[in-house]
């Protein structure tokens, strides 16, 4: 059953070849849909470019409905998934802090280094920027251990907070992912009066 | 705003949106997790760090238990899957004709500004993403697609820092009203 | 007609199909998880590999190097009258809580299952596997086989006979004149004056490959 042991089978190189094979086709799928752009990924939030929220839940569901489904058939062990533990508050905070930095500087991470790939300056001065600031953290979280450690719920997903089953959950969240195209697209058209 | 000046041809976000879903199950599915970024770039400046000031990384608890002593930063899936992103990103441009020494900014800041906001976002991206303990990539695709709680407050947390602040500073992208 | 065959309004009814025959489907629960595995992890048990000798387990809780988690999954009434010294009682239902622990398992970390015979342990077993697949094993022959080796002192039992291995019914087959828990002797048995026993080794460390997914 799937995942596997990745080292196990391929060795350590090759698993690293695996991994950047993995990155290359993120890299081509996040450049080819425009998202080096960052003034194409900033208009999501003046709702003139929706790829941003497009890509990102399409992408969600359908990895969603795939992983589940495979689970669901024996072909994938869901224990054995890395699910990232919560951590509520600087979850939250760490999001905030990231929506304005996303707002001023046009990228995300993995945007960033897609835009330092096709030689965008402004890309690059972001990934600067992006070091920077993970020195700084790296540097000062000692400090606020107590808060980088608050709202610790574990493995949590949100079939176990709605007591809802995983299907059921995958279902609502295609149904949320469409509603929000649907109504951004709406928002579009109101602001702009343009249709794509 | 100027979204459409260029004449480039991006694919349909739907489309790039299931090729991504389709690689993020592949992910899960080869090797039990999901997509990064952030990390990997975290390990790559930490790696640094440890070549400038190896005792002060050993001394800070969070870097030390990456790169201290003679633990290897690099030797970690992030690292290598940063690595494939800015191969896998140039490729798609060179294909295209988007390689190109050039910097996007919104129509009223002059580029310089630009740079500067670059930066100081990209200070806040850093810092923001090691708090979260993710970022877009991490957080939001991967621990959305499996449903964690944490990863979906973060991407509304994510939305509402952005669309919050966006028409404060539309300046920067927005082309003269 | 036109409006309907959009590539985008197929797209959506076929995630929604998609996602709503998932929903009527369901997820695998224990047992069918338990099918999943079996043909890895079935062998394990039918020759064998993991059911480990009372001297092994003793070796293991003297060892200082190992990390060692003992699981009890017996009744209260049992646990009362005897245990080994720092294992834990956890009840069959309650072993899904151990998960995000079982899964931080570090690379020297051993998991050892007991029950008064090898039944109890062997489901609990089965359980974990389909859990996190921890580095685990079954204490052989139970509780009852370890205190045939290092119970019975004169005083303590009442009757000072080995339990029949054989009548393997899940039963403490030892009777104590006081419920001491992990007071007797046996509990923790001194490995110079206990009975040596030659066995074979089942307990392999794992080497432990990096799990952590996120971005960390």
């Amino acid at each position: 059953m799937a995942p596997y042991d990745l080292v196990g089978y391929f060795g350590l190189t090759g698993s690293y070849l695996i991994y950047i094979a993995i990155g290359f086709a993120f890299g081509f799928i996040l450049e080819s849909s425009g998202f080096g752009d960052a003034r194409r990924l900033a208009a999501q939030f003046y709702f003139s470019d929706l790829r941003v929220v497009k890509v990102m839940f399409t992408a969600i569901v359908v990895a969603m409905t795939l992983i589940f489904w495979s689970t669901a058939l024996g072909l994938l062990d869901y224990n054995q998934i890395w699910v990232k533990p919560t951590y509520l508050w600087p979850g939250i905070v760490g999001g905030l802090v990231m929506g304005v930095g996303f707002i001023l500087g046009g990228y995300c991470p993995g945007t960033s280094l897609v835009s330092v790939a096709t030689l965008k300056i402004d890309g690059m001065f972001f990934l600067l920027g992006h070091i920077a600031g993970v020195l700084v953290f790296g540097e000062t979280v000692d400090s606020i251990n107590e808060f980088w450690n608050s709202g610790h719920l574990g493995f949590f997903t949100l079939p176990e907070l709605l007591h809802l089953g995983t299907g059921v959950v995958v279902f609502l969240v295609a149904c949320l992912a469409i509603a929000m195209f649907l109504g951004f697209e709406w928002l579009r058209g109101a602001i702009y009066g343009k249709t794509q | 705003m100027n979204g459409s000046t260029e004449k480039t041809q991006y694919w349909n976000p739907y489309v790039g949106g299931i090729l991504l879903g389709i690689l993020l199950f592949f992910s899960f599915f080869l090797a039990g997790h999901g997509l990064g970024a952030s990390g990997g770039v975290n390990r790559i400046a930490v790696a640094v760090e440890d070549l400038v000031v190896p005792e002060h990384v050993d001394k800070t608890p969070y870097i030390a238990k990456m790169a201290g002593g003679d633990r290897d930063p690099l030797a970690h899936w992030l690292v290598w899957e940063v690595a494939g992103i800015l191969l896998g990103g140039f490729a798609s441009g060179l294909l295209r004709g988007r390689v190109r020494l050039q910097t996007y900014r919104g129509p009223q800041i002059s580029t310089r500004a630009r740079w500067a906001y670059a930066f100081a976002g990209g200070i806040l991206m850093g810092y923001g993403a090691r708090l979260a303990r993710g970022c877009t990539s991490g957080q939001a695709l991967s621990g959305g697609a499996v449903m964690s709680v944490g990863s979906w407050t973060f991407m509304l947390a994510v939305f509402a820092g952005g669309y919050g602040l966006a028409w404060f500073v539309r300046r920067l992208w927005q082309p003269e009203a | 007609m036109n409006r309907i065959f959009k590539p985008q309004v197929l797209g959506a009814v076929i995630l929604l199909s998609a996602s709503g025959a998932l929903a009527l489907y369901g997820q695998p629960d224990l047992e069918q998880k338990w099918q999943f595995m079996a043909p890895e992890f079935e062998p394990r048990l039918l020759e064998r590999q993991v059911q480990i000798d009372p001297a092994e387990l003793l070796s293991l809780m003297n060892d200082d190097y190992i990390s060692l988690i003992i699981y009890d999954v017996r009744s209260e009434r049992d646990w009362n009258e005897f245990h080994l010294v720092d294992s834990e009682r956890i009840a069959l239902e309650a072993l899904p809580t151990q998960r995000e622990r079982l899964r931080a398992l570090p690379e020297n970390g051993v998991v050892v299952v007991v029950s008064n015979d090898e039944m109890l342990a062997t489901e609990a077993w089965k359980r974990l596997m389909v859990l996190a697949r921890p580095n685990a094993y079954i204490l052989e022959g139970g509780l009852n086989h370890w205190l045939n080796i290092y119970g019975l002192p004169a005083d303590e039992a009442g009757g000072g006979r080995a339990a029949s291995l054989a009548r393997a019914d899940g039963t403490l087959r030892h009777s104590f004149k006081l419920a001491l828990g992990d007071r007797h002797a046996a509990a923790h048995p001194d490995e110079r004056h206990a009975p040596q026993r030659e066995y074979t080794p089942r307990v392999k460390l794992l080497k432990k490959i990096a799990k952590a997914g996120g971005c960390d």
